[in-house]
């Protein structure tokens, strides 16, 4: 076997374990896009994802089809985000404070649900999944079509979201007002747009994309629950917000380099190379931490980010 | 005829009286939620949370697991107290405890044979395994300290970041430099010259309370009778004004970050010391995020705190018994904790109104008069 041969079967392998492992955090990001956008800085979606799993995981093993999986699982994103929604505008209280204490919940939510679902069940079920489709023609092309062209269903909703994310975001009414809701909010109070609605659209939006990126993780990823199934991937998605500057294609941008040092870790991790693991897996961590350090001079972050807005 | 109605108030009322009732309405609710949470398992919800307190406060030996339980809360939630109030949001404490349990071990490490702490009495060794633990984990959170008064950075995230990167170094050190021979990941057994003392017999609270409380009393005389201490809080309340007084707002910062990671990185310590003995993955378990809430419930005060700490811990040990004993589901507590925090945040809107009866015919002129 050549060399080239090992290193394009590598390539091969890698990114398109790249690509599969970015699309939860993408969809996570996209939804808090929206939510940062309109002032709030929603932590809750780590609890909100892990929320996303189980309703998916239960609601598919009982109906045995992830599709009304994948829709309970962001009815109770939803139902979970207008509590948070209600705490974040109408209560007022500590964006942050809020979000790590629901995160807490959620864990309770999650194990109370799995013990009160499975009951005594011996052993973990396989939940009914989605199958990888391969596109006819563009799957065969060499390298570049198994990497984009053979996945699930959900990962070419996920690539076609971003475009309509940023849509939505750039050319609608609906999109400037949240916006605005979010840069100057007593200015958009002025022109006469509801501060709460859109911080209420935000959330929602938030928590309906991340509790379907929860879901993605059980009926694309593994098919089984566990609780430490999400595992940060919430907090990670935070950082591709960040470093996404707050725009959807820079998050799918961002989301494919995180996804890409987790697949990395793993090939290296068979190939034997001397470099610890957990030196490559903290990467994007730190490459995060440079982004938001401010040396890199100030990111733009919404001006009203993390305030609450109360009407004068 | 009177009737009651609910009127609105301009600022909330911030009365005693409001506060304690509200709070009490609050931690009776989740309760309550808790309660209906058991009802599926078959259990009688009274029995349950009678069992609970028993367990965690009740008896020697459960209180004994309530006050190991609460020495790492209390140490977290004192770090939260000096980080938050002066305005550092800081969330890494989970990182700092981790770096802290690392340090406590290599230092531990040094009192094996032909190791430079070898035959060191403990007296001697408590202090240099509590100076290179607080010293480590103050460097830890000093990256995002100074990260935020040098650069302006953002700490919530960065801080968010550092808890995963900490958890790293840790499996690369029981992978690596500090691992056992043998199959598991893990450092080797610590030596028993090294662990925190047992307080009482029956009982498994060890040295790490007593620790933990003397931090409460320095924190409490540092933060709130000290001078220091009022430049930290001015700190917190309004930098502008802070630096309009004269007080550098940026090394005062840096300065509860060094404070937080230090305390933070005690509760490692406290744990490695007097639970552990060794250092293995997945050690913190949300100890780092438990604590913040408690400082919440606590009021951000050093004596709220401890007495939060032991409410939670007591309320964790219970729960474990109600798993073993009744079958219920651990979880179901942990849900009640972390509601009675959210309700408590929530009552504030209670305190927008007041209850007022009034008269129907005093309503009926005022109808009249517009």
């Amino acid at each position: 076997m050549s060399e080239g041969f090992v290193f394009s079967v590598f390539l091969v392998a890698w990114l398109s374990a790249a690509a599969r492992l970015s699309i939860p955090l993408l969809l996570a990001a996209l939804g808090e896009t929206f939510a940062e956008r309109s002032g709030v800085l929603n932590i809750g979606i780590e609890g909100t994802m892990l929320l996303g799993a189980i309703t998916s995981y239960l609601v598919t093993l009982w109906s045995g089809s992830p599709w009304i999986g994948l829709v309970a699982a962001m009815f109770v994103g939803l139902l979970a985000n207008v509590f948070l929604a209600w705490m974040y505008v109408h209560v007022r209280a500590n964006q942050v404070v809020v979000g790590i204490i629901f995160n807490i919940l959620a864990l309770g939510i999650t194990s109370y649900s799995y013990r009160l679902g499975m009951g005594d069940v011996a052993g973990p079920q396989k939940a009914e999944m989605f199958e990888p489709i391969a596109i006819p023609v563009l799957s065969s092309i060499p390298v570049l079509g198994p990497i984009l062209f053979h996945h699930s269903i959900l990962f070419y909703l996920t690539i076609a979201l971003v475009a309509v994310a940023s849509f939505v975001l750039y050319r609608t009414r609906f999109g400037l007002q949240l916006r605005a809701a979010g840069e100057n909010p007593r200015a958009a109070s002025a022109a006469g747009i509801s501060i709460v609605q859109m911080r209420y659209c935000g959330v929602l939006i938030s928590g309906a994309a991340a509790a379907t990126a929860g879901a993605y993780l059980v009926l694309v990823q593994i098919g089984l629950f566990r609780e430490t199934i999400v595992a940060g991937q919430g907090f990670i998605a935070l950082a591709v917000v960040i470093f996404g500057r707050w725009d959807p294609w820079k998050a799918a941008l961002a989301a494919f380099v995180f996804g890409a040092a987790d697949a990395l870790q793993l090939s290296l991790q068979l190939y034997q190379i001397g470099l610890p693991p957990q030196l490559l897996l903290s990467i994007p961590y730190i490459v995060t931490i440079i982004a938001m350090s401010g040396m890199l001079g100030k990111t733009h972050q919404p001006e009203a980010l993390m305030t609450s807005w109360r009407r004068e | 005829m009177k009737i009651l109605i609910l009127e609105r108030r301009l600022v909330p009322s911030d009365s005693a009286l409001a506060i304690a009732v509200t709070t009490a309405l609050s931690v009776l609710a989740a309760l309550l939620i808790g309660g209906l949470l058991m009802i599926p398992f078959g259990a009688n919800p009274f029995q349950a949370y009678y069992q609970l307190f028993e367990a965690g406060f009740a008896t020697w030996r459960g209180f004994g697991f309530t006050l190991v339980k609460a020495a790492p809360l209390i140490m977290v939630g004192l770090a939260t107290i000096c980080a938050w109030r002066t305005g550092f949001a800081y969330l890494g404490f989970e990182g700092c405890l981790l770096i802290g349990a690392a340090a406590a071990t290599w230092t531990a490490m040094q009192a094996l044979p032909g190791g430079f702490l070898e035959d060191v009495p403990f007296f001697a060794f408590l202090p240099v395994v509590l100076m290179v633990s607080m010293c480590a984990g103050a460097i830890w959170s000093g990256i995002v300290g100074l990260l935020k008064s040098r650069f302006g950075g953002n700490e919530v995230i960065t801080s968010l970041m550092m808890n995963y990167i900490a958890v790293f170094v840790v499996q690369y050190l029981v992978s690596g430099p500090l691992r056992a021979p043998g199959d598991l990941p893990q450092s080797p057994r610590l030596p028993q010259e090294t662990w925190l003392p047992y307080l009482f017999d029956g009982s498994r609270a060890h040295l790490g309370i007593v620790i933990a409380l003397i931090a409460s009393f320095v924190v409490w005389v540092l933060l709130l009778k000290s001078r220091i201490g009022y430049e930290l809080i001015v700190t917190g309340l309004n930098p502008k004004a802070a630096r309009y007084g004269g007080i550098n707002v940026g090394s005062r910062q840096l300065l509860a970050a060094f404070l937080a990671g230090g305390l933070a990185a005690v509760a490692g310590m406290v744990d490695i010391l007097g639970i552990h003995h060794r250092l293995v993955d997945g050690l913190a378990e949300g100890t780092g995020f438990i604590g913040i809430v408690v400082a919440l419930l606590g009021g951000l005060n050093p004596l709220g705190c401890v007495l939060a700490a032991l409410l939670y811990a007591g309320l964790s040990v219970g729960a474990d018994a109600m798993q073993r004993q009744a079958g219920l589901p651990a979880s179901v507590i942990f849900i009640v904790q972390s509601l009675i925090i959210l309700f408590v945040l929530a009552s504030d809107l209670m305190r927008y109104y007041r209850v007022r009866s009034r008269a129907t015919v005093v309503m009926n002129t005022k109808v009249e008069s517009r």
